[in-house]
């Protein structure tokens, strides 16, 4: 996708969504298909040679999540669904079935094509098995194990390095409270969800100007933590 | 959805025809049960039949209302003492105990017509209330799709350079986008009012940074606060609570719409959280007209709308009852508190602090 145009795949039955989402991915210059339905939309997705996908969570022939999961059976593409009104269960277990991220709906394109440009990023990195993420202040060099805000090297204990590696690996996606527990203590648990809390706490206080108003490790409530450029 | 309204305004038979009907289908079951009762006379002898007459009372008066439960009850002592009591085919009252049972059966039709009427109407408030909910539900979800292109098209406007250069084009814009903004969360609290009255609401707990609240709710609410100077004074170590985060979020913007509306503009709001013995406080403080007497506890009933605004500012009364609902649901409370008018208000949220599993030091093992 470097040397062409990107494509990108709308799956949405609303004609007035499709528009203005056209709209501003041609914008960005990007290669839009269009599909109605959720069948039609997977076959474009197998037949097509697409870069990203965005998909509406209700879908008149079919649910979204159910979309995610026959795509991430055979495909690593980056997926951001859109919904109305989900909520916070629904978000998780999009995510956990694969979805890199969602925006729900009223949202700006601003923020869409954030969620997409990093969710192609994060494909072109693995791809290219890049190894040092950058995001605005901060930069994990995923090779050497070392994290700097603002060139100086910030000392961290394994499992604060651990959330901030898995974090990085999605740098601006979000990354559920389920999937870090699991990639930082290997088994789920209440208590862990409580040390999860407490250690994005005692890493905001190293790599955050203000740890109480945090700018680069910010919390998605109910769902889980994104890492941002703190813009 | 509109099938729905025209199922509810199917139109009924007049009434006097219908209690006419039914007062028939009465007397056709106090003949019915003669009949039974003749029958059974020729194979046993029963000597007081007038008890099993309020059997069509009871169905009557359930199911039909006063008149044709009366008719049947007078029909139900006349019919025995005419076909069953001696001097038979005689109508003329020879017992004082067929006095007292026309009474007795009068009584029972009357009380039980309108328990009736009673049963009937929470039926059909419930049948009613479900139609409303349904309505709200769907007109939300219907709403917010023309929302979504609207706000989206309109943020693409917004990157546009003819527009970025243009300074009253660029207003306009910010126009649209804010008051789709407003649009978006009276939905959201028609969506959320009606979540709370109908199916009643279940948290999902788990544990929750405080902080993650207060920085989420100043995220949600940034359109609004772009010419605010708000202070955050929040205390460190705060400990986690153990609440349905989005929940609490959505409660929290609610005291702070409020507070945004509430007080003049470019007035600074304070946002708070401290720790007492047992539990966290979270307080939002604004420099507004504050409460009037009395109204403390008034603005988070449902509808209610303080008379000093309810001209002046625009809103549906439902903000704060949602709130106290969504905090009550965590098992917290919320208050609000004012040194009196011209005074600023504070609306305060207690959250209990619930046993911490283990301390920090096994994070790292």
């Amino acid at each position: 996708m470097n040397d062409t145009t990107p494509v990108v795949l709308l799956i949405d039955d609303d004609l007035q969504i499709r528009r203005f989402l056209r709209a501003g991915f041609n914008l960005e210059h990007f290669k839009v298909l269009e599909e109605e339905t959720g069948e039609a939309g997977l076959r474009s997705a197998t037949l097509r040679s697409v870069d990203l996908i965005i998909v509406d969570l209700n879908l008149p022939d079919m649910d979204g999540a159910e979309i995610v999961k026959r795509i991430r059976a055979w495909s690593i593409v980056p997926i951001i669904v859109l919904s109305v009104r989900a909520s916070d269960e629904d978000k998780v277990r999009l995510l956990e079935y694969g979805a890199d991220d969602y925006v729900v709906k009223p949202f700006s394109m601003v923020e869409l094509l954030a969620r997409a440009r990093a969710a192609l990023r994060r494909h072109a990195r693995t791809a290219q098995s890049e190894s040092v993420v950058n995001l605005g202040r901060l930069s994990v060099d995923l090779a050497n194990r070392a994290v700097f805000v603002d060139t100086a090297r910030i000392p961290l204990s394994p499992k604060e390095y651990r959330l901030v590696q898995v974090l990085a690996q999605h740098a601006g996606n979000v990354v559920t409270h389920n999937h870090l527990v699991k990639e930082i203590w290997g088994v789920r648990g209440m208590q862990n969800a409580h040390y999860l809390r407490i250690l994005v706490r005692r890493l905001r206080r190293k790599i955050e100007q203000n740890p109480k108003q945090p700018r680069i490790l910010v919390s998605e409530l109910g769902v889980g933590y994104r890492l941002t450029t703190g813009d | 959805m509109w099938t729905r309204i025209r199922e509810l305004r199917k139109e009924l038979p007049a009434r006097w025809l219908l209690d006419l009907g039914h007062t028939a289908l009465s007397l056709l079951l106090v003949a019915g049960i003669t009949g039974l009762i003749g029958i059974a006379l020729h194979f046993y002898k029963i000597d007081h039949v007038t008890i099993l007459y309020l059997i069509p009372v009871l169905v009557a008066a359930l199911h039909w209302g006063l008149v044709p439960a009366v008719v049947a009850a007078i029909a139900g002592v006349a019919a025995p003492a005419f076909f069953f009591y001696p001097p038979i085919y005689d109508l003329r009252v020879h017992n004082p105990d067929q006095v007292i049972d026309l009474v007795l059966f009068i009584i029972v039709a009357v009380v039980t017509s309108q328990l009736g009427v009673i049963a009937r109407q929470a039926k059909i408030r419930a049948q009613a209330e479900n139609l409303r909910d349904a309505l709200i539900g769907s007109v939300s979800h219907e709403l917010r799709t023309p929302l979504a292109s609207i706000v989206g098209s309109v943020s693409i406007l917004a990157q546009s350079p003819t527009i970025k250069q243009d300074e009253h084009l660029s207003s306009l814009v910010q126009v649209t986008r804010e008051e789709a903004d407003r649009l978006n969360s009276e939905i959201q609290n028609l969506l959320d009012a009606t979540r709370i009255s109908s199916e009643g609401i279940r948290p999902r707990l788990e544990w929750v940074d405080p902080e993650d609240i207060i920085n989420g709710m100043l995220a949600r609410k940034r359109w609004l606060l772009s010419e605010r100077p708000i202070t955050q004074d929040i205390e460190d170590d705060l400990p986690l609570v153990y609440v349905d985060s989005a929940m609490l979020e959505t409660a929290l913007s609610q005291l702070m719409g409020n507070a945004l509306k509430y007080s003049p503009l470019r007035s600074p709001i304070v946002i708070s959280a401290s720790r007492t013995d047992d539990t966290i406080q979270i307080k939002v403080i604004d420099q507004g007209e504050g409460l009037a007497f009395g109204e403390s506890e008034k603005i988070f009933e449902r509808f209610y709308r303080s008379p000093q605004h309810a001209g002046a500012i625009s809103g549906s009364g439902l903000g704060l009852w949602i709130a106290r609902a969504l905090i009550q649901a965590c098992g917290g409370r919320v208050r609000a508190s004012s040194l009196g008018q011209g005074h600023g208000t504070t609306l305060q949220i207690d959250l209990p602090v619930t046993a911490q599993p283990a301390s920090d030091e096994h994070i790292d093992e």
